[in-house]
């Protein structure tokens, strides 16, 4: 259970004009756990995630998924290592005019044949393992809904049967929560607790509201101007620990 | 404007001081005469001001824009021309139009008629005697004679209460009108006529009464002018074809989202927005005298004209559908270890291809409308026929082509609209 099976050493992040969103970020994240990432806006959560699976490309480091360096896999494996790490995004990043039924199936993408693209073709075990993972995430009754018809919360749910198609080993989380109100924020957490305990899928998922880190998080990391500033148990956050990490002026609201 | 000391200019320097927020102006007494302007501001501080502290209509701008538009709208007024008194005098000009458009050539009815001939000939001849037949009868009062007899006509037996016409037909066939009649109870009418000077010597006197209603059928008028729809429909479809076959793939070079990235990217955007845009400028019109010239009078040059013309405007709307996709949906299926062929198919494709069906069918409309007036420089389609008419006048077939464009264009319009609201 304590096999490592994210290790980040040395990751460095310098955009183009010279922001530098991360600064030699180190740390390793062991199979099971439920990362929580806080830290302010613009403190390096979004871009650390997406170094993860290159959406964004790294400028320095090394990020060794399962054993293998995302950071210089060629295109075929890179395809092969992000088809086993799930994304779930903040603001849902559903195909919007496209059905529910095929949203969730586009998760599975990584494993079947392009060319079956050109004909739109998904073989009939996919779909029925789609339509499993919506029931799963409680909205079978959607699958021919068009995404941009449903709820924030459902869309989020959505979101993450696709990922779920994945057979993920590693779900990064963007902020899931942070464009929904405060009863569905709990909703999908909970989804993401339960394919984390259930599953064993690991989880790393960014959040702004220190409580729901606390509630949900095994571990929490947290990041300033693209440092490490806090890497411990939520329970070690402190009113000291607090201010270190959002600024000396900074209130800590409680999300119920 | 900064604020000018001095008694000529004193709203400017109390409504400077106003705005910079201090109480009591500086030496406001030696500027401000009381009552005058200085006490107007203060007892009414809500008054409009402008940027630069001057009460609105103090502002000589306000009066030096106002004379300019006068100015602009005088020479306007007459460098166009406008003379609405001619609206009223040439009224009576296109008075049989607007009362075409009420009666346009669509239906016409084939009335039965009774017609019965008698013979009437110049020069001393005289015609052979007819021999007596059943059924109706028209009788001259003479049979023979010279031009300007005056002669009676009779006749007996036709239907009654029915209203007819006299003619007079000469050798070679022409007829010509005499005069109207109507048909008493006992289905017989009179008439008397000058015989009217024509060539050759054998004439005939007929009269045709109408027997009775026939069926309504469509004149030739509308079917001449419903193929010439039809052909004006193809020749938008065949255009705004050639616009979508060309846009394509062109509007891929002029979305900035996609050539930003390449090497000379930026420079291929440059490129094919400005060819859209000096394309875009050139009115189809104008092209389709340029393809007539090209290619020959009819309807191939108007489906370059628009054809040409739809490249360009559909290629920036594609651009713009493209440049204003959501790039959300694509970084979460690169996410889950898609090919590109499959970020294009899932992430790329679902995002335009309703905008650029929208659009097309927009551009199809347009050019529909468009392929009506391309006729009148000779690209074919209905505005050929159109032309026509209104030259020689007939009006009641130029009503029954500009109602078919009418309705056309209405319906194409609306089933337009329909079909965008479904796919968008």
């Amino acid at each position: 259970m304590h096999s490592t099976i994210l290790q980040i050493e040395h990751l460095t992040k310098v955009y183009p004009d010279g922001t530098r969103a991360l600064d030699d970020v180190s740390f390793e994240v062991a199979r099971g756990e439920f990362l929580v990432i806080i830290g302010l806006s613009g403190s390096g959560k979004s871009t650390l995630l997406r170094c993860i699976n290159r959406l964004i490309e790294p400028t320095r480091g090394t990020i060794a998924f399962r054993g293998h360096n995302v950071v210089v896999a060629p295109r075929h494996e890179l395809r092969e290592i992000r088809r086993e790490i799930g994304m779930v995004f903040q603001q849902f990043n559903l195909v919007r005019r496209a059905s529910v039924l095929t949203n969730v199936l586009t998760g599975r993408l990584g494993y079947v044949p392009p060319s079956w693209a050109l004909a739109n073709y998904f073989p009939p075990s996919l779909v029925d393992r789609a339509f499993a993972n919506l029931q799963r995430v409680g909205i079978p009754d959607k699958a021919y809904a068009r995404a941009d018809t449903l709820s924030g919360g459902q869309q989020q749910r959505v979101g993450i049967a696709r990922a779920l198609m994945q057979d993920p080993a590693l779900i990064l989380a963007d902020e899931p929560v942070a464009s929904l109100d405060p009863a569905m924020s709990h909703s999908v957490l909970r989804y993401l607790e339960e394919l984390n305990r259930t599953d064993g899928i690991t989880v790393i998922c960014s959040l702004h509201f220190l409580s729901l880190a606390r509630r949900y998080g095994t571990r929490i990391l947290a990041l300033k101007a693209g440092r490490i500033v806090f890497d411990g148990l939520p329970a070690e956050i402190d009113e000291r620990r607090f201010k270190a990490i959002y600024g000396d002026d900074a209130v800590e609201v409680e999300i119920s | 404007m900064p604020a000018r000391p001095g008694p000529s200019v004193p709203s400017e320097a109390v409504v400077s001081e106003h705005a910079r927020g201090s109480g009591a102006p500086p030496g406001g007494t030696a500027r401000g005469t009381p009552g005058g302007p200085a006490g107007a501001a203060a007892s009414a501080p809500d008054v409009v001001r402008l940027k630069r502290g001057v009460v609105w209509y103090r502002s000589w701008r306000l009066y030096a824009g106002a004379a300019v538009a006068l100015a602009v709208y005088v020479y306007g007024w007459q460098v166009t021309q406008i003379r609405l008194g001619e609206l009223w005098r040439g009224a009576y000009l296109i008075a049989p139009f607007a009362s075409a458009l009420a009666s346009p050539d669509v239906l016409v009815r084939d009335n039965p008629t009774v017609r019965v001939a008698a013979p009437f000939y110049y020069g001393g001849e005289s015609p052979p005697a007819a021999a007596a037949a059943p059924g109706p009868v028209l009788r001259l009062s003479r049979s023979s004679g010279a031009i300007g007899d005056r002669i009676t006509a009779t006749g007996q037996g036709f239907p009654p209460d029915r209203s007819g016409m006299l003619w007079w037909e000469n050798q070679i066939g022409q007829r010509q009108q005499l005069m109207a009649v109507r048909t008493d109870r006992g289905g017989r009418f009179g008439a008397a006529f000058t015989a009217p000077e024509v060539q050759g010597t054998h004439n005939l006197v007929s009269a045709e009464i109408v027997a009775g209603t026939g069926p309504l059928r469509l004149s030739p008028t509308f079917f001449v002018v419903l193929n010439r729809m039809v052909e004006t429909v193809f020749l938008a479809l065949m255009g705004t074809t050639m616009g979508v076959l060309f846009a394509v793939p062109c509007s891929f070079l002029g979305a900035k989202n996609l050539t930003g990235h390449i090497p000379g990217g930026p420079a291929v955007y440059a490129l094919t927005r400005t060819v859209f845009n000096v394309t875009r400028s050139i009115e189809a019109l104008v092209l389709a005298i340029i393809f007539t010239v090209w290619v020959g009078l009819g309807p191939f040059a108007g489906v370059l004209a628009l054809g040409v013309h739809s490249i360009a405007s559909l290629g920036k709307l594609y651009s713009e559908a493209i440049e204003s996709i959501d790039t959300g949906p694509i970084e979460a299926i690169v996410a889950t270890g898609a090919s590109t062929l499959q970020v294009v198919r899932y992430g790329v494709v679902p995002q335009i291809v309703p905008q650029f069906i929208a659009f097309t069918i927009y551009r199809w409309d347009i050019n529909v409308r468009f392929s009506t007036v391309i006729g009148f420089v000779g690209g074919g389609g209905i505005g050929f026929v159109l032309q026509q008419y209104i030259n020689l006048l007939q009006w009641r077939q130029a009503a029954t082509a500009l109602w078919m464009i009418a309705i056309v264009v209405a319906a194409m319009d609306y089933a337009s609209a329909v079909v965008r609201e479904r796919v968008v």
